[in-house]
C-alpha cells in the first residue's frame, strides 16, 4: 500500500520562490467563498476534537468585533503524536500559508503561532520563515497588495501538555497559568484577550491550504462522507517501521496499517493491543481492528481517532506498568484546577501502584468509580479522557489483570 | 424571563441566570465549595454538577447559564453518584483520615466539608488517604496556613485578589503538586499580606486561621501574680453572641463583660473609651492641619490592615496618615502608664490583652514602634472558644457593666466598628469644637452603608470638609488612586475590611453579606440608644486629660499616643 | 505591556540566568502590573521554567507510552545511576540537571534524549553515557 499524497504533495521548507498562490487563490474568491469551500469539504480539526473547520471559521467571521485573532496550534503534545512537527519542519511556509488564509477569511489581522518549548528545531525554521515573510512583505501590512493587513508571532511553549487544550492554550499566550477556561464563551466568540479567535492545529492549516491548492473536487474524492480527505498517521511502538504516513480515510483498515505502513510487529511478537489514537483513546484488541481507519469506523470499534497517534504494543509488556506509565502522564499533566481530574488521577495512579499484585473486585469497581466521576464531571478533555486508556485495559484485560481466586467486577452503569 | 424545568417542576428565572441561582430561587440546594458569592466563577470543585438533559456530560451549576426550555435534574442518581465519588477523592486528600483532626480543627463546628457531606449524604469512604505531607506557614504574626487542609478550590486567592485587590496567593506547580502558596513560597509574614484575616472567611476548611493568643492569655489568667486587663473593640459586641447561636446583630455587651469577669480577667474595659479618645486626638490633628496648611488629606490610623497596605503599596503617601495610634494601642498605651501608675500595679505584673473583630491587630500588637503596649490580642472567635471552654453559657448570663474610668463610651465610639464611623464621629467632634455650637442633626447618613466608597461634603462655618470612605481594601486602593490623581478631600477612613471592623477576619464565621448588614444595624442601634454620643462629651476622656495627659495634642500625648510609620515596598 | 510576550520574556530571562530569579519575577510583576504571587504561580505551571538555578546542561528523557515501550525506562535508570541524580535534581557541580519529560514528538525513534537544545534519538544506554561524557 501507498501513501496517498495530499498533504505531502510539494512540501515547502523555503520561502524563496514561493509564490504563496493559495493565498492569492484565496484573496481572489473572497472570505465567504473560502469559508464556504472549506465548509463544503468536511474538513475536521486535526488536533483531536474533531471540529468541523469551516463551521468554525464561519462562526468567526460572524461574530463582530474590531479585533479577531487566529491561532496556529502546535502544542503537540499528546504522547505518539509527531505530525505537527513533521509538517513544522518539513512544510513550514504551507503552514504559515494556512495561517494567512484563516487570517483573511475572519478578518483577523493578527495571529499567533504557539509551538511547544521542547520543538526547538520546529521552531527555530519557523521563527525563520516568520522573519522573511516579514521582510518579503507577505506578513505586515497591505499583503499582495490586496489591502489585508496581518502580523505574526510566534510563541514558545514551555512544556505543559494541557497548553494543548485550545482555551488553556489561550491561557498561555495571555501569560497565565495553562488552565483550561469555562465554557461558554466559547474562543470564536470571546477567546484570546477576550476577542474573536480561531485555534487551528498545523495539520489542519495544511490541509485546507491544500483544499484551496488542489481543489474541493479532488478533496471530495477522498475518503468518506464523515471522514473527507487524508490523514497523517504517526506510527510507534512495536512496529518495524515507524513514522508519520499519510493515509486516505476508508481505504485501509487499522489492522492494515500495522501490516501495510509499519511493515508488522517487530521480532515476529503477537499483537496485545493498539491504541488508535493516542493515549487519551481506548485501546483496542486484535480482534477489533478490522474496522476502516475513519472517525466513525474506529468509532463504532469503541475508541476514537483523536491526533492520528497510533500506538502499537505487542504482548511483551507488563499491563500495569503500562497503565502506570500513562496514568502518571495524566496525574503529572492535569492543570490541577478541578479536582475529579487532579484528585482522581491521583488517586488512580496510586491505586494502579498497589495493585501491582492483582486487583480485587474492589478494587476495579473504584478505578472506574473514579474513572466515570473524571469523565463526566471534569472540566475539559484532558480529564474526560483521562481514563480511557486504562479502562479499556480493565475491560479488555480484566481476567489477567485480577486478583487470583478474585471474582469479576462490575462496571459503572454510566 | 426564561422558563427552566429543574427537578420537574417549572421555574420561570432572570436571564443571565447560573443554574446554581436557579435552584437557589426554587429553594433547591446544591453543594459548593469553590463557589463564594462575590468572586468570580471558578468551577474547580464540580460538587455542583447537574445533569442537562441532552449533554452527554455532567455541568456546573454554578458556572452554567440558564438557557431557555432547559431541563435540569440537580440531584439525579448519576449526579448523586458522581457527587459521591467526587467527595470521597476530596476527603482522600484532606488531611483528616483516621487522625480525629475534625476535632482540633478551627473550623470545628463550621466546616464547609462537613456541610457539604451533610447534603451528599456520604456514607463510606473506599479511598485510602493520601497526605501531602506539607508543613504549615508559620512566618505571620497574625495568621496560621495548614496546607494539609487546603484543597485548592482557590477562594482565599480571589479573596485577596479580586476584593481586597491585593493578591498575595498563587496556584503554583500542577497535577498533584498543585499548592496554594505565596510568591516564592515565602509565606504569609514575609510578604505583602496586610493581616485582614479576610482569607479566613474564605476558606471552606481549616486551612486558614489567626495564631492563637488564647492559650498564652489562660496562662497569665491562672497566674495570681498577674493582673490582667482586657479590652473589647466596638465590633465584638454585635458579633460574639453569634457563635452561642444567636442571630447576627445580637448585641451582647453587658453578656460579654460578665462573662470575661467569670473568665478570671482583673478589669474588663472598652476599646470605645480609647475610641473617644483617638477622636480628640485625631480631631485636633486634622483641625491643626486644616488651620496650618499642613498635608491633607488627612488619613485615619485605626485599620491596622490599611496600615500595612499603605505602607507596602502607597509609601509615598506616609505622610498623610494620622500619627494616632489605633483605639487598641492608645488603650494598652493608657494601661501601662496612667492605669498602672494609679493603681500602684508593677509593670511586670500587668498583662493587657485585648479582644479584636481583627487579625491584624495581633500583628499590630508586636510592631517594634509600640511593642509592649498590648500584650495579647484575641479575636472575637477566640473569645467564644475559650468562653465555651469555662464552660459559661453565656446569652444566660445578666448583663453586667465596664469597669471603670477606661470602661464609658460615647456613641461615637461604638460606631468606629461600622465602615464611615470614625468618620461620623469626627464629624459630630469637630462640627462643635470649631464651631461651638451644638450639632443638631447627629446622623451622617451619607458616610453609612455598605457602599465601597462614599463620599461627603461637610459644611463648617463655611469651610467645606470633604471627607472619603472606604472600606475593603480593593475600594481603598481605588480611593488612594483618586487621590494620587489629583482629587482634593480633607479627610479620609479606611478601613481593610468590608463592612469595616465587623466584617473583620477576626469575626465569627461565617461573615458574609447578610452578617454583615445586621451588625451593622445592630450597631448604629446602640449608638442611638446611649445619651452620650459624641466623643469630647466623654467625661472620663476629659478627666484622663486633666489628670495626666493634659490637653489634645500635647507633649504626654504625642509620646503616649501616636506613633510613625515604615514604607515596606513589595 | 502585551501579554502575549509574556512567555517570551520568561524564556529569555531563563535563558540569561538559567533560571528566573527573584528580582526579575520582581521586576516582570511591575511591568505587567499584576501581583508577583502571580509571576511566580504562572512560571511554576510550566515545567520547562526553573526558580532555582540549573545545571550547565539540562539532561530531559522521554518517558512517554511510545518510548517507554521502547525501554526508555531502562535508559533513565543507567542515566540515574551515572549522575546519582533523581528527577529534577541537579548534580553538585551544577553541572547536570535531570528531567524526565514528557513526550517530545520523536515517537517513532525512541528512547529520546535531549540535552540543552540537542535532541539525541534511538539512545542506548552506552551511547548515553558517551553523551554524557562528552559533556564533561
Amino acid at each position: 500500500m501507498e501513501e496517498t499524497l495530499f498533504l505531502k504533495k510539494d512540501m515547502k521548507k523555503e520561502l524563496s520562490n514561493y509564490e504563496f498562490s493559495n493565498l492569492k487563490k484565496a484573496l481572489k474568491l473572497g472570505r465567504e467563498k473560502v469559508i464556504d469551500i472549506i465548509k463544503q469539504s468536511g474538513l475536521k480539526g486535526r488536533g483531536g476534537a474533531g471540529f468541523p473547520t469551516g463551521l468554525k471559521w464561519e462562526l468567526a467571521y460572524q461574530e463582530e468585533a474590531d479585533k479577531k485573532y487566529i491561532i496556529c496550534n502546535g502544542d503537540e503534545g499528546e504522547p505518539g503524536t509527531f505530525k505537527d512537527r513533521y509538517l513544522l519542519e518539513n512544510n513550514p511556509v504551507k503552514v504559515l500559508e494556512g495561517i494567512l488564509i484563516v487570517a483573511y477569511a475572519i478578518g483577523a489581522d493578527e495571529g499567533y503561532c504557539y509551538i511547544r518549548g521542547e520543538y526547538l528545531g520546529p521552531i527555530n525554521i519557523f521563527e525563520k520563515v516568520i522573519n522573511e515573510a516579514e521582510a518579503t512583505g507577505i506578513l505586515g501590512e497591505n499583503i499582495l497588495d490586496s489591502g489585508f493587513n496581518f502580523n505574526l508571532y510566534l510563541v514558545k511553549g514551555a512544556g505543559a501538555y494541557v497548553c494543548g487544550d485550545e482555551t488553556s492554550l489561550i491561557n498561555s499566550i495571555e501569560g497565565k497559568r495553562g488552565r483550561s477556561r469555562i465554557k461558554p464563551p466559547y474562543p470564536i466568540a470571546k477567546g484570546l484577550f477576550d476577542k474573536p479567535t480561531v485555534v487551528n492545529n498545523v495539520e489542519t492549516l495544511v490541509s485546507a491550504v491544500e483544499i484551496i491548492n488542489q481543489g474541493l473536487d479532488k478533496y471530495l474524492e477522498l475518503g468518506t462522507e464523515n471522514s473527507r480527505g487524508t490523514k497523517l498517521v504517526c506510527l510507534s511502538g512495536d512496529v518495524n517501521q515507524p513514522g508519520v504516513y499519510e493515509v486516505e480515510f476508508g481505504q485501509v483498515t487499522l489492522g492494515e496499517i500495522i501490516e501495510q505502513f509499519g511493515k508488522g510487529i517487530r521480532n515476529y511478537v503477537p499483537l496485545k493491543f493498539l491504541v488508535p489514537g493516542g493515549i487519551s483513546t481506548q485501546v483496542l484488541t486484535p480482534a477489533e481492528l478490522n474496522v476502516p481507519y475513519t472517525y466513525e469506523g474506529i468509532a463504532s470499534a469503541g475508541s476514537a481517532l483523536g491526533s492520528g497517534a497510533v500506538i502499537v504494543v505487542d504482548e511483551g509488556h507488563d499491563l500495569v506498568d503500562l497503565m502506570l506509565n500513562v496514568s502518571r502522564f495524566f496525574m503529572d499533566e492535569t492543570c490541577g484546577t478541578c479536582f475529579p481530574c487532579r484528585e482522581g488521577n491521583r488517586q488512580v495512579y496510586h491505586m494502579l501502584k498497589e495493585g501491582k499484585e492483582g486487583f480485587t473486585e474492589k478494587d476495579v469497581e473504584l478505578i472506574k468509580n473514579v474513572g466515570t466521576t473524571i469523565h463526566l464531571a471534569a472540566r475539559c478533555g484532558l480529564g474526560q479522557t483521562s481514563l480511557n486508556f486504562i479502562g479499556s485495559v480493565f475491560d479488555k484485560f480484566g481476567d489477567e489483570l485480577k486478583l487470583k481466586g478474585g471474582e469479576h467486577y462490575v462496571t459503572s452503569k454510566y | 424571563m426564561l422558563q427552566v424545568n429543574i427537578d420537574g417542576k417549572t421555574y420561570n428565572v432572570n436571564e443571565g441566570s447560573s443554574i446554581l441561582e436557579a435552584a437557589g430561587k426554587a429553594h433547591i440546594k446544591i453543594p459548593t465549595l469553590c463557589y463564594e458569592e462575590g468572586l468570580s466563577i471558578y468551577g474547580g470543585c464540580r460538587l455542583c454538577v447537574v445533569e442537562i438533559e441532552g449533554e452527554r456530560l455532567l455541568q456546573p451549576a454554578c458556572a452554567t447559564e440558564i438557557k431557555e426550555g432547559m431541563v435540569i435534574k440537580t440531584h439525579s442518581p448519576k449526579v448523586q453518584e458522581v457527587r459521591r465519588n467526587l467527595f470521597e477523592l476530596i476527603i482522600a486528600s484532606h488531611d483528616i483520615s483516621c487522625k480525629l483532626n475534625c476535632l482540633t480543627c478551627s473550623k470545628n463546628g463550621n466546616c464547609e466539608l462537613r456541610q457539604a457531606a451533610d447534603i451528599i449524604g456520604i456514607n463510606q469512604v473506599r479511598l485510602k488517604s493520601r497526605d501531602k505531607g506539607y508543613s504549615e506557614d508559620r512566618s505571620s504574626y497574625s495568621i496560621i496556613r495548614e496546607p494539609n487542609k487546603c484543597i485548592t478550590c482557590g477562594r482565599c486567592i480571589r479573596k485577596c485578589e479580586e476584593v481586597q485587590g491585593i493578591g498575595i496567593f498563587t496556584m503554583a506547580n500542577r497535577g498533584p503538586a498543585t499548592i496554594v502558596t505565596t510568591f516564592e513560597d515565602k509565606g504569609m509574614g514575609n510578604v505583602e499580606c496586610t493581616n485582614c484575616g479576610q482569607c479566613i472567611h474564605s476558606c471552606p476548611t481549616g486551612a486558614l486561621h489567626e495564631v492563637y493568643h488564647y492559650e498564652n492569655v489562660w496562662d497569665v489568667l491562672n497566674d495570681p501574680s498577674k493582673h490582667v486587663v482586657v479590652q473589647t473593640a466596638p465590633a465584638v459586641r454585635v458579633a460574639i453572641s453569634e457563635p452561642f447561636g444567636a442571630e447576627p446583630g445580637a448585641v451582647a455587651t453587658g453578656q460579654m463583660v460578665a462573662a470575661l469577669r467569670r473568665l478570671g480577667f482583673d478589669r474588663v474595659f472598652d476599646t470605645n473609651f480609647t475610641a473617644d479618645l483617638t477622636i480628640m486626638e485625631e480631631g485636633t490633628e486634622l483641625i491643626e492641619r486644616i488651620n496650618n496648611g499642613g498635608i491633607l488629606p488627612l488619613l485615619t490610623s485605626c485599620s491596622p490592615g490599611w496600615i500595612k497596605f499603605i505602607e507596602h503599596f502607597y509609601p509615598d503617601l506616609l505622610p498623610n496618615i494620622s500619627s494616632c495610634k489605633s483605639p487598641q494601642q492608645m488603650f494598652g498605651a493608657v494601661a501601662k502608664t496612667y492605669y498602672a501608675e494609679k493603681n500602684n500595679i508593677p509593670l511586670e505584673d500587668l498583662v493587657v490583652v485585648s479582644v479584636m473583630p481583627c487579625t491584624a491587630k495581633k500583628f499590630e500588637a508586636r510592631r517594634p514602634e509600640m511593642e509592649g503596649d498590648v500584650d495579647f490580642v484575641l479575636t472575637t472567635r477566640e473569645l467564644a472558644r475559650m468562653i465555651k471552654t469555662a464552660g459559661i453559657d453565656m446569652l444566660a448570663l445578666e448583663e453586667e457593666e465596664y469597669d471603670n474610668l477606661m470602661g464609658v463610651s460615647s456613641g461615637a465610639a461604638d460606631i468606629f466598628g461600622a465602615t464611615g464611623g470614625v468618620m461620623e464621629a469626627a464629624l459630630r467632634t469637630a462640627y462643635e469644637l470649631i464651631t461651638g455650637e451644638e450639632l443638631e442633626k447627629l446622623d451622617f447618613e451619607m458616610v453609612r452603608g455598605l457602599e465601597g466608597i462614599k463620599v461627603a461634603e461637610i459644611d463648617i462655618n463655611g469651610l467645606k470638609v470633604k471627607g472619603g470612605v472606604a472600606h475593603g481594601l480593593g475600594n481603598v486602593r481605588k480611593l488612594m488612586d483618586r487621590i494620587k490623581s489629583g482629587e482634593e478631600f480633607h479627610f479620609i477612613e479606611l478601613m481593610a475590611c468590608p463592612g469595616g471592623c465587623l466584617g473583620g477576619g477576626g469575626q465569627p464565621i461565617p461573615t458574609n453579606e447578610e452578617t454583615r448588614t445586621r451588625r451593622m444595624k445592630a450597631i448604629y442601634e446602640i449608638d442611638k440608644g446611649k445619651k452620650m454620643r459624641k466623643s469630647h462629651e466623654n467625661s472620663y476622656v476629659q478627666k484622663l486629660y486633666d489628670d495626666y495627659l493634659g490637653k489634645p495634642g500635647s507633649h504626654r500625648a504625642h509620646e503616649l499616643l501616636h506613633t510613625s510609620y515604615t514604607a515596606r515596598g513589595v | 505591556m502585551n501579554y502575549g510576550c509574556f512567555l517570551e520574556r520568561m524564556h529569555n530571562v531563563q535563558d540569561t540566568y538559567g533560571y528566573i530569579p527573584e528580582t526579575e519575577i520582581d521586576k516582570i510583576a511591575r511591568d505587567f502590573n499584576i501581583p508577583r504571587a502571580k509571576v511566580y504561580g504562572t512560571i511554576k505551571f510550566y515545567s520547562m521554567f526553573h526558580t532555582e538555578p540549573t545545571g550547565k546542561y539540562i539532561i530531559r528523557i522521554c518517558d512517554s507510552l511510545s518510548c517507554h515501550i521502547n525501554s526508555s525506562h531502562q535508559l533513565l535508570e543507567t542515566i540515574k545511576t551515572y549522575l546519582g541524580l533523581e528527577d529534577g535534581q541537579t548534580t553538585k557541580d551544577k553541572l547536570f540537571t535531570l528531567e524526565v519529560v514528557e513526550c517530545l514528538g520523536y515517537c517513532g525513534e525512541g528512547p529520546v534524549m535531549m540535552v540543552n537544545e540537542h535532541v539525541y534519538i534511538h539512545v542506548n544506554e552506552s551511547m548515553a553515557l558517551e553523551i554524557l561524557k562528552k559533556c564533561v
